[in-house]
């Protein structure tokens, strides 16, 4: 079996499941909203700090809009205890995560593509092409990740409270080199072109590894 | 006395030694006054936290290839070393940062990495408590072991490439007086003898909660053909 294929086919399924029952990007919108208001309410922003106070704002919302996203990946396979049906095809596992890492990096980025609009709209910053190239280099490494311990959790018990635990530290890198990129393009000091290039260094180091590491996630 | 408190008292001496030699003998920092005495150890635990946390690497690398519950073992007790140590070591660096930098704590490369390394490795140890113990847990743990061994150099990097205030490393610059290097090797010399020996008890009790759980090894074959005794 090609394994390209056998990924398409499983993102494809995600992708039209979602489609149909139209669950999670909604609850994710929704909670992104929720996440801008709390900021609202928790800064005392006005027209000066914005550009110090919305990177902020954007991380934190992006980061437990994907903790949650990815939570959910394997969520629908377990009740209906179909990943272990995936599992017994032909089918390579490292093609089976792929193909769910891919479906839930695009719904992630569909949550951006609500998150940053509404960033602009709600606390009136200037979200240009530089803060959406950074979010979403950094959303490809962090979804490689968040996937990988989403199908290592996904047949644990405690995942809920596990996912975030073992995902969190290892994001840290991307928050760092993302934080600045956002900083830098809503006009902060730092280099935009330093920030951009290490998250793309990160989103290939992980990407290999979590590639590597796929083999003995979901293979049992 | 069995070989683990033989080993453990030694270890204990060392460190006593090495206390002797960090009080009494190394010679008081013209700067930092007596505060600077914090430096031995405190490096000293750095680099046995860090050699903790390549044994919980090379322990999960090796269980991933071989699956052998020996590799996990290994890994399970260098974790929860590795722990402590990193305890000691960001403790200490902040009862010195207190007097010379002034507070307890800033968002320097150093201070941030040995924080990200020490939530890494406290979260192995809750996934480990966390997971039913057998084959998936111990997966589950090397993967975050390695993923965790690399994330804290990069976290570093990447701090570094902004801010940065630690002192910078003044072993291998040769800036330090032979008396004081000799401490400072001294001291490190006990902590690594004394990280391996509390790793070793710790295999010791990791061996003996997995015999007790039977999870490791492979099930009892019962053989066929005998009633099941009622329990």
């Amino acid at each position: 079996m090609n394994p390209f294929r056998v990924a398409m086919a499983v993102a494809r399924k995600d992708l039209r499941s979602e489609w149909r029952t139209r669950e999670l990007v909604p609850a994710l919108a929704q909670f992104i909203i929720l996440a801008l208001l709390i900021a609202n309410f928790g800064f005392q922003i006005n027209s000066d700090n914005t550009a110090s106070i919305v990177p902020g704002v954007l991380w934190f919302a992006l980061i437990f809009a994907g903790l949650v996203a990815f939570g959910r990946t394997f969520a629908a396979e377990r009740e209906q205890a179909s990943l272990e049906a995936m599992l017994m095809t032909p089918a390579s596992p490292v093609a089976i995560f792929a193909g769910k890492a891919f479906a839930a990096t695009v719904l992630l980025i569909a949550c951006e593509a609500i998150m940053l609009p509404a960033l602009a709209l709600f606390f009136g910053t200037n979200i240009g092409f530089d803060t959406i190239l950074a979010v979403f280099v950094a959303t490809i490494g962090m979804a490689a990740l968040g996937c990988l311990f989403a199908a290592l959790v996904a047949r644990v018990r405690a995942r809920e409270l596990m996912l975030p635990l073992l995902t969190l530290p290892l994001w840290i890198p991307f928050i760092i080199a993302g934080g600045m990129a956002v900083q830098t393009a809503l006009g902060l000091p730092g280099s935009y072109d330093e920030a951009i290039g290490l998250l793309i260094d990160f989103d290939i180091l992980f990407v290999v590894l979590t590639s590597l590491a796929a083999r003995f996630v979901l293979d049992e | 006395m069995s070989k683990y408190e033989r080993a453990a008292l030694a270890a204990v001496a060392l460190m006593l030694l090495a206390g002797a030699a960090i009080f009494f003998y190394a010679p008081t920092d013209y700067l930092q006054g007596v505060v600077q005495r914090i430096f031995y150890l405190h490096v000293s635990s750095a680099i046995a936290a860090y050699g903790c946390f390549a044994v919980v690497l090379v322990g999960g690398i090796v269980y991933l290839r071989k699956e052998m519950p020996e590799a996990d073992r290994v890994a399970r007790a260098g974790a929860v070393v590795g722990v402590v140590f990193t305890t000691i070591t960001l403790v200490m660096g902040m009862l010195w940062a207190k007097p010379i930098w002034n507070t307890y704590w800033t968002w320097d490369a150093r201070l941030t990495s040995t924080l990200v390394l020490w939530i890494i490795y406290a979260g192995y140890l809750l996934v480990r408590r966390m997971a039913d113990p057998g084959r998936q847990a111990a997966r589950l743990a090397a993967v975050v072991g390695i993923f965790g061994f690399i994330d804290v150099p990069i976290v570093h990097f990447s701090v570094t490439w902004w801010r940065t205030q630690h002192p910078g490393p003044i072993v291998v610059n040769d800036a330090l007086p032979p008396a004081m290097l000799g401490t400072f090797l001294f001291t490190l010399a006990c902590t690594l003898v004394l990280a391996a020996v509390l790793i070793g008890i710790r295999y010791r009790i990791e061996t003996l909660l997995d015999a007790k759980l039977h999870t490791s090894a492979p099930a009892p074959i019962i053989p066929a053909g005998e009633p099941e005794t009622a329990r």
